[in-house]
């Protein structure tokens, strides 16, 4: 082997060893019953259990926070999909104008970043429609806006890579009405993106942090935030089955969105 | 444009959509500013206060802390966006680093500080590991809620964000440019330094500007990891704002999320900017 080669695959194993041990570490203390202090070769495989994870799945509060949490990543893919597939569809087919106006729309949350977006929503709906602060499901209109910059991309060059036109032409000179077209002509050509955009959407609800925390809502990441103190392992493990969802999830996304493309 | 019912009318199909991005977006964003520039009883304008004292020492944490951690992603990212073109023949890899980067790169908020502290905490496997073999972090004064701590947690986003990126734009690198290289006489080393480096600069420079947006805007890990973090702009936005309770600066809160969007605005313009200029060699 080349040295020059021997040096690339040395970048390639240090990395990968500092993207997998932070992972193996949470994973052992998760669900290992021994201090690192009094780890050693001779008991590396003993006393491992998932315990912590069963424990905390029967917490009441584990359980109201993981259904809240699964709810709303629900609930921001559904109105992501309804407020996207009609207006991208419409723009692509009629203008091209107005798809440039919904693609700088789009980016524009990356400007505002989650805190300022949280605040400046807290403040603006205190006096004028309090029940969207008061109740979690408000979140989801800024969840939406959250994921917006990579749903918008997804569906984007979902409907680029089809000829919507002659689907279109087609569908209506068969005699279908606008909704038939849409639903059974237009979403089935399109599902690979719009798996790939509910994945995202579902990826960025279930890590979210910043906006329950500042409207004091119980969502799962709060939950583990909190739960650390009492419940460490608990709190890990369950970290850890969140790490794994999402690695799936974005794994998932790839997939289709390479589907997409060819 | 026809001037018939029916041709304007088809306009209302966008209405529920940009309706909602001014509900959502727009107004939120328009009032962080009014709040920030309304005068209070305070000697000093709110968006002045924000930018000096502790809060200046704040704002410069913030982006010490974004700069040094994009800067250390922006490299080893790249190195690792190089070694998978050089190592091209070996198929699995590159979907395979490609393929965890992405994963990575959303990677974030609270399970990502349990996992460094679970590595690098005071009773972590890799502290341990590497006291074994005599690098005692402890003892070199190391944490994982400092500076470089906090550092080292971003960087687990920020390398796989800058691969990301960059993999794309070498992958624009034309063959043929490579050939006419060697036929001159350009030593790998000479194509990557003289042809290839200059021609990446945009993307470079741009995946610098968006790692430190990444970072500036980060929020969870640090509150997680939380002493080290207490310092950063977002958590201090929190204090001011959070929930119900008036702390008397409310403005200061506003201004300082302000001095955010604005500071991101312009990273984010740098970016675009430069990703336009880096996206004219590839046709």
């Amino acid at each position: 082997m080349k040295p020059g080669r021997l040096a690339w695959w040395l970048v390639i194993w240090v990395v990968g060893l500092f993207y997998l041990i932070p992972m193996l570490s949470m994973t052992r203390f998760a669900f290992q019953r021994i201090p690192v202090i009094k780890l050693s070769f001779n008991n590396v495989f003993s006393k491992w259990t998932i315990e912590p994870l069963l424990t905390t799945f029967s917490d009441s509060g584990f359980r109201s926070s993981a259904m809240l949490s699964i709810w709303l990543a629900i609930a921001t893919a559904v109105l992501t999909l309804l407020l996207l597939v009609p207006t991208m569809t419409i723009a692509h087919l009629r203008s091209p104008r107005m798809r440039r106006v919904i693609e700088i729309s789009a980016v524009l949350p990356f400007v505002v970043p989650a805190i300022a977006l949280v605040v400046g929503f807290a403040g603006a709906f205190r006096d004028t429609i309090p029940q969207l602060i008061r109740s979690p499901f408000g979140m989801v209109p800024l969840y939406v806006i959250t994921a917006l910059p990579f749903t918008h991309r997804t569906l984007e060059n979902g409907l680029a890579s089809l000829d919507l036109r002659t689907l279109i032409d087609a569908s209506r000179s068969l005699g279908a009405s606008w909704i038939r077209t849409v639903l059974f002509v237009i979403v089935p050509n399109m599902r690979a993106s719009i798996a790939t955009a509910s994945f995202l959407a579902l990826t960025v609800v279930l890590g979210e942090f910043t906006i329950a925390s500042l409207l004091l809502k119980n969502t799962l990441p709060l939950y583990l935030a909190y739960a650390q103190g009492q419940n460490p392992q608990g709190s890990f493990a369950v970290g850890l089955v969140l790490v794994v969802l999402s690695a799936g999830f974005v794994t998932a996304a790839n997939r289709f969105g390479k589907r997409v493309v060819s | 444009m026809a001037g018939s019912f029916k041709s304007r009318a088809r306009h209302f199909i966008y209405l529920p959509y940009l309706i909602f991005l001014s509900v959502f977006l727009v107004w939120p964003g328009i009032y962080v500013f009014r709040a920030a520039f309304e005068k209070n009883s305070a000697e000093r304008h709110p968006m002045v206060e924000a930018v000096t004292g502790q809060y200046r020492a704040s704002f410069i944490y913030s982006l010490e802390l974004s700069a040094v951690s994009a800067a250390i992603g922006l490299f080893i990212g790249s190195l690792v966006a190089i070694a998978i073109v050089r190592l091209e023949n070996v198929r699995v890899l590159r979907s395979l680093v490609v393929g965890y980067s992405s994963v990575a790169a959303n990677m974030g908020g609270i399970p990502l500080a349990f996992a460094f502290l679970s590595a690098f905490g005071m009773q972590g496997l890799a502290t341990r590991l590497l006291r074994e073999i005599n690098i005692d972090l402890i003892g070199w004064g190391f944490r994982i809620t400092d500076f470089w701590g906090i550092v080292l947690v971003y960087l687990y986003f920020q390398i796989p964000l800058m691969t990301l990126i960059l993999v794309p734009a070498i992958d624009g690198l034309r063959r043929t440019w490579h050939e006419v290289a060697q036929s001159l006489g350009a030593t790998a080393n000479q194509y990557w330094r003289f042809v290839a480096l200059p021609i990446l600069t945009p993307a470079l420079l741009g995946g610098f500007l968006l790692l430190i947006a990444n970072a500036f805007a980060a929020y969870a890990t640090a509150f997680a990891l939380s002493s080290g973090g207490s310092r950063l702009v977002p958590v201090q936005i929190r204090f001011f704002l959070q929930g119900e309770t008036i702390t008397g600066k409310t403005n200061l809160g506003y201004a300082m999320a302000a001095w955010m969007v604005l500071l991101t605005l312009v990273l984010v313009i740098g970016f675009q900017t430069l990703v336009r200029r880096s996206e004219r060699w590839r046709q």
